[in-house]
C-alpha cells in the first residue's frame, strides 16, 4: 500500500468516526427525534426481536415445564409432608379453640347461676350403634358431685349424674328410657313428664302426661316449636331450665293425653364441657324488701 | 462484501442476545458489548485498509444503538475507536485460545465502557455515583468475556468461507489471521 493511500485510508477512518460523533451530539440534544434511516431500520428489527423473544420465550417454558421439572418431585414429597404437618397443628388448635369455647362457656354459667356450680369436662361418652351419644363421663366424681345432681349447658338441660365411679361419673341423658323430668310448656304453663325415648338414630324425647284442652275451641296446652323447661317440682331439677321444643304433635280423638314428641336443647354430640348444679339456689328472703324495726330488748332502746 | 457480512451477521447476534440476555436474572444488569467486540475483531483482521474496519465497526455500533435503545452515536463512537485500537495492536497480540480469548473479551468489554462513561462526561449526561459506574464497567468486562468466545469464533468462521485460500482459511480458523 502506498503511502498516499495509507494516508487517505486514515483520514477516511477518521472521517467515519467524526459522523457518529456529530449524530451523537445531535441526538443528545433531540432525543426524541428519529430519523427516516433509524425508522427504517427499527421496523426491519421489531419483527425480528418479537420472533427471537418468541422463540425464547417458547424455549424457556419448555424448559420450565418440562426439563425444569426434575426437582418437582422432591419438593412435591417436602410440600406433601409440611402440608400433612400443618393439617395436624390445624386440626390440634381447632380442638384447642373448641375446649376453650366450652370453657367459656361453663364460666359464663357459673356466672349466671345462683347455684353451687362445678364445671366438668366430658372424657368420655357411650355410642349407639348409630353414632348418637347415649351415655356421657364427666371428670368430676366423689365427694364433689353426687348421684341425682343436674348437669347442664348454656343450652339447657342434660341430664343428671346417675352413677359414680371414684372421681368420675356418669351422667344419665334425658334422652334415656330410664330419665324422666317433671317440666312446663313454657307458653301454656301446661305440664307434663319428659321421658327419654332412647332412641339410637335421634335424640328424642316423649312428653307424658300433657293434658288435652278441655274446651274445644281454647287455646292448646302445646304447639309445634313450644319452648320445654324444668317446672322444679320433685326438687330433681331447679325450675326453668331449658330442655327442648316441641317437635311434634299428635292430638288424637280419644284419650285425655297427646303424644307429644320434643328435640333436646342440647346437642349431646357436641358436648365437651358441662356444668353440674351441686346445690339448689337459695330461697329467695320474703323480708328483703320489708323494712325491719328493732325491738326494744329489756324494756331499753338503743341509741 | 466480508466486512458486510460480519455487519448482518452481528446484527442479528444483537437481536439474539438482547432477547436473551435480559431472561439471565443474575447477568441482566451487566451489559455484554458484543457489538464492541465485533468492532475489535474488524480492526484486528482489518487487510487492505482501515477505513471499511472503521465504517463496518461504526455501521455494527449505530445498529446496537438502535437496537439497546442507547443514544444514536454513542455505542458507534465506541465501536469505529475499538475498532482502531484493534488494528493498531492487531501485529502486537495474538488472540488465540481459550484464555487470551476470554482476557481480551473482558479487557475489550472493560474499555468500552470506560469509553462510554468518558463520553457521557464529555457531553454532561448524568452519571451514577463513581463506585457504581466502575461497578458496571467490572459487569461489563465479565459479561463481555462471557460472550466473547462465541463472538469470535462466529466471526471467524466467516472470515474462513471467504478465505481466497486453504492457508488463509485454517489461519481464520486457527484465530491467527490476517
Amino acid at each position: 500500500m502506498t503511502l498516499r493511500r495509507r494516508v487517505v485510508d486514515w483520514v477516511l477512518a477518521a472521517l467515519l468516526l467524526v459522523i457518529p460523533l456529530v449524530v451523537l451530539r445531535s441526538s443528545l440534544r433531540a432525543p426524541e427525534e428519529v430519523s427516516t434511516v433509524d425508522e427504517a431500520v427499527l421496523r426491519v428489527s421489531a419483527p425480528l426481536q418479537a420472533g427471537v423473544s418468541w422463540l425464547v420465550d417458547g424455549v424457556g417454558s419448555l424448559w420450565s415445564r418440562y426439563v425444569g421439572l426434575i426437582d418437582t418431585e422432591d419438593e412435591n414429597r417436602e410440600l406433601r409432608a409440611e402440608n400433612e404437618r400443618l393439617r395436624r397443628d390445624l386440626a390440634a388448635e381447632r380442638r384447642r379453640a373448641f375446649d376453650v369455647e366450652a370453657l367459656e362457656e361453663m364460666v359464663g354459667i357459673k356466672q349466671r347461676t345462683p347455684a353451687d356450680t362445678a364445671g366438668a369436662r366430658v372424657i368420655a361418652g357411650e355410642l349407639s350403634p348409630f353414632y348418637r351419644v347415649v351415655r356421657i363421663r364427666i371428670d368430676r366424681g366423689a365427694p364433689e358431685v353426687s348421684v341425682g345432681m343436674p348437669v347442664i349447658t348454656s343450652a339447657g338441660l342434660v341430664g343428671r349424674i346417675s352413677k359414680i365411679y371414684g372421681g368420675h361419673s356418669e351422667v344419665l341423658l334425658t334422652t334415656d328410657t330410664q330419665s324422666a323430668v317433671d317440666v312446663v310448656i313454657r307458653r301454656s304453663g301446661a305440664r307434663g313428664v319428659l321421658v327419654g325415648e332412647g332412641a339410637a338414630d335421634a335424640y328424642r324425647c316423649r312428653l307424658e302426661w300433657l293434658e288435652r284442652s278441655s274446651e274445644p275451641d281454647g287455646e292448646a296446652p302445646v304447639q309445634v316449636g313450644d319452648i320445654v323447661e324444668t317446672s322444679g317440682l320433685g326438687a330433681a331439677f331447679p325450675a326453668g331450665i331449658t330442655v327442648g321444643h316441641v317437635a311434634s304433635v299428635v292430638d288424637k280423638d280419644y284419650g285425655m293425653f297427646q303424644d307429644v314428641t320434643v328435640k333436646p336443647a342440647v346437642d349431646f354430640g357436641q358436648l365437651r364441657g358441662v356444668t353440674v348444679l351441686l346445690a339448689p339456689p337459695p330461697p329467695p328472703d320474703p323480708d328483703a324488701e320489708k323494712k325491719r324495726r328493732s325491738e326494744s330488748a329489756f324494756g331499753l332502746r338503743p341509741y | 462484501m466480508r466486512i458486510a457480512t460480519c455487519v448482518l451477521v452481528t446484527y442479528v447476534l444483537l437481536v439474539v442476545l438482547g432477547a436473551v440476555w435480559m431472561r439471565l436474572g443474575f447477568l441482566a444488569e451487566a451489559k455484554p458489548a458484543a457489538a464492541v467486540m465485533a468492532a475489535a475483531y474488524l480492526g484486528l483482521t482489518a487487510r487492505s485498509g482501515v477505513a471499511g474496519a472503521v465504517g463496518g465497526a461504526v455501521v455494527i455500533g449505530y445498529l446496537a444503538d438502535l437496537i439497546g435503545g442507547t443514544p444514536v452515536g454513542l455505542t458507534a463512537v465506541v465501536c469505529g475507536v475499538i475498532c482502531l485500537i484493534g488494528h493498531l495492536i492487531q501485529r502486537r497480540i495474538l488472540v488465540r485460545g481459550l484464555g487470551a480469548t476470554l482476557g481480551f473479551a473482558f479487557f475489550v468489554g472493560v474499555s468500552a465502557q470506560l469509553m462510554v462513561v468518558l463520553l457521557r462526561a464529555v457531553f454532561s449526561q448524568p452519571m451514577a455515583p463513581p463506585l457504581r459506574e466502575l461497578w458496571f464497567v467490572l459487569l461489563s468486562g465479565v459479561a463481555t468475556a462471557v460472550i466473547g468466545p462465541a463472538v469470535l469464533r462466529i466471526l471467524r468462521r466467516i472470515d474462513a468461507a471467504f478465505a481466497r485460500t486453504h492457508r488463509e482459511r485454517d489461519a481464520a480458523l486457527e484465530g491467527i489471521a490476517p
